[in-house]
């Protein structure tokens, strides 16, 4: 068995240590004993031969999201559509979460066609809305909790600990599942309450932190379910659960 | 604003700074140049400040202290008299303030030249409010992404603010930066490009070859102020570290050497610089805050390669501590470094004791960022930084 990472503009698409996430995956999943392999993805890789168990793809600064725009729409993009569409699993942050939507609107009302994967759209008001920044904590969806590989793995409760920092707010559609209720912090748009959003087997979020280093039963449960196991050894995650807890008493 | 007013402010802050001398509170507060620009908000165009030959402004991510500090020395080493925010207060109002302290009891502020670290974001606003003839370009990488933005969007603002200069002041930016290149090529007034080369560094007690740059940009700025080769290279040995930036502290029997680890870029010239060296025996002290200076995000701890973490963590006995200091122990664990489960603490003062009372070692290499490093060495010298 070989769990295979497919890292989506590594180069690009950088921000906030969310690369962390990649590390942490192959860690955890090394410590039971699996075969790990990341496949960076870059503006010339050729997507038609590989088959990825999970894929993660992060934010990064404008010009990069520019410079892998193009790429993603033309070239990546159908092929991702039809990895989600078909229930792949995946882990997109911040800007990678809301290129999967159906559009960006800036502030100055440009609009920036998304891949439309996820039915959402962000907008982005300028100064007549602060940016949401700082620590978050919120409650995971009952429809995520309920995941049977979820709950198998599940030691550390239904919280999920991060840090955000975005200026664009996102709409999800009235069919889409949030990923969580947001106890503390903006989430997706500081109005609905909501955080990220949970699309077959697709987490989009905006958590940072990087969000897998503090929330081991996401980790596990990507690992888990990208490789159709329904549990996973248990690692010693004391210390991770303390920064956990301690995460929660952040303010915001 | 009245010369009355101003007097009161200079007589006000030098009362307090000896006040706060004399009972080892330290100097590095902002407040006499915060009062001063907010009665004034042109108090550093007054005719009353005068730096008769010239102001050097350095800017950039990591270097700045080191670098402004190297000049200060050269300068007065040479005879000169030097202007310099030495307690490294950066902003506009950090600056007004070291500016303040250096009056005399009355008169005006008579001093051959200004050298002065900036805050890459607030350079475009010290800039028009500060006449330099030379504004020196160290580098530019993440750091504090909360706070800053992108770097793309600090790069922006330098090359419009430096653009709008007239007269335009030298430019002296590292020329192995290439991200430097679209400001250097934009703008109009003179250029200067210093290196990595380590002749002059080799000549003080620094290392590492982040510190070579910062050396080299002190030298070109001096001998753009005129100083000769032979006036300044003999004096690069009696050079002292700037405080945190590797400065040694005895205390309780240990010797602590401080390493301002602040963002992914110093982290790993540090990481790089302890794995140059041969290896000796040392613990090893991470402390890491989130308080605002610091930046209030941690996750780019996870931008600090891991290799790099486990390999100058191999068998050393690693401590934790700061106000977050669960995350960095989670990160070093993550990076593979065995960390023990006693040698982690939410407490500063906790973690320094047990290091001096049980450390095995004689030296401690310490890794904090900004404001853990200004509370560490509280700890250590008893008093707060300069």
């Amino acid at each position: 068995m070989k769990f295979k990472i497919g890292y989506f503009y590594p180069e690009q698409l950088n921000l906030y240590g969310d690369n962390g996430n990649v590390e942490i995956l192959v860690y955890r999943a090394k410590k039971r004993g699996i075969d790990v392999e990341v496949a960076l993805v870059d503006l010339g890789t050729n997507l038609e031969e590989n088959r990825f168990n999970l894929v993660f793809m992060g934010g990064g600064p404008d010009s990069s999201q520019k410079e892998v725009y193009e790429d993603l729409l033309k070239d990546k993009g159908p092929y991702l559509k039809d990895y989600i569409n078909s229930g792949g699993f995946g882990l997109y942050i911040c800007g990678a979460y809301q290129l999967l939507g159906k559009y960006y609107k800036s502030a100055d009302g440009s609009i920036l066609e998304g891949l439309g994967v996820f039915d959402l759209y962000t907008e982005h008001f300028g100064n007549k809305k602060p940016r949401c920044i700082g620590n978050v904590v919120c409650e995971l969806s009952d429809e995520f909790r309920h995941k049977e590989v979820f709950n198998s793995l599940n030691k550390i409760g239904s919280t999920l600990v991060g840090f955000e920092n975005h200026g664009g707010r996102t709409y999800l559609g009235e069919k889409m599942l949030p990923l969580g209720k947001v106890i503390t912090g903006y989430g997706n748009n500081s109005e609905d309450g909501y955080e990220g959003v949970l699309y077959k087997n697709s987490i989009g979020t905006y958590l940072h932190g990087p969000v897998l280093s503090k929330n081991p039963h996401l980790a596990d449960y990507l690992i888990a379910g990208s490789l159709g196991l329904d549990r996973l050894e248990s690692l010693d995650d004391s210390l991770i659960l303390s920064a956990h807890i301690a995460s929660k008493k952040l303010r915001q | 604003m009245t010369t009355l007013v101003e007097n009161l402010i200079v007589i006000i802050s030098k009362l307090i700074k000896f006040i706060s001398n004399t009972f080892n509170l330290g100097s590095g507060y902002t407040w006499p140049g915060h009062v001063a620009l907010l009665v004034n908000p042109n108090f550093l165009k007054s005719r009353r400040i005068r730096f008769k030959k010239g102001v050097v402004l350095v800017s950039g991510t990591n270097g700045k202290t080191t670098t402004t500090k190297l000049i200060t020395h050269l300068l007065e080493k040479s005879g000169y008299t030097v202007s310099h925010n030495k307690s490294g207060a950066n902003l506009l109002n950090g600056i007004a303030s070291s500016i303040i302290l250096d009056f005399p009891a009355f008169g005006d502020l008579n001093r051959d030249f200004g050298v002065f670290e900036v805050d890459e974001g607030a350079l475009p606003l010290v800039l028009s409010n500060l006449k330099a003839s030379a504004v020196v370009l160290l580098n530019l990488s993440r750091d504090q992404l909360d706070r800053y933005g992108e770097v793309d969007i600090i790069s922006e603002k330098w090359t419009k603010s430096l653009l709008s200069l007239n007269p335009a002041p030298t430019l002296i930016v590292d020329g192995d930066k290439d991200y430097f290149n679209s400001i250097s090529q934009a703008f109009k007034g003179d250029t200067i490009a210093f290196g990595d080369s380590v002749d002059y560094l080799s000549r003080t007690k620094l290392h590492g070859l982040f510190n070579a740059s910062n050396v080299n940009a002190a030298v070109s700025v001096v001998r753009f102020f005129g100083l000769k080769e032979g006036d300044f290279v003999s004096n690069l040995d009696s050079f002292e570290f700037a405080y945190g930036r590797g400065e040694v502290i005895k205390h309780g029997g240990k010797e602590f050497r401080v390493l301002l680890a602040k963002n992914p870029a110093s982290f790993e010239h540090n990481l790089d610089l302890l794995l140059s060296e041969e290896a000796s025996e040392y613990n090893l002290f991470f402390a890491l805050n989130d308080k605002i200076p610091d930046g209030r995000d941690v996750s780019w701890i996870y931008d600090i390669s891991a290799e790099k973490l486990r390999e100058a963590c191999a068998s050393k006995v690693v401590y934790v501590s700061g106000t977050r200091y669960l995350d960095m122990a989670v990160r070093l664990s993550y990076a593979g470094v065995n960390i023990s489960k006693e040698n982690i603490f939410e407490n500063l003062q906790h973690a320094v004791k047990e290091i001096t009372l049980h450390g095995v070692s004689e030296k401690v290499i310490c890794l904090p960022n900004y404001s853990s490093m200004l509370e560490l060495r509280k700890i250590l010298t008893g008093k707060k930084i300069l």
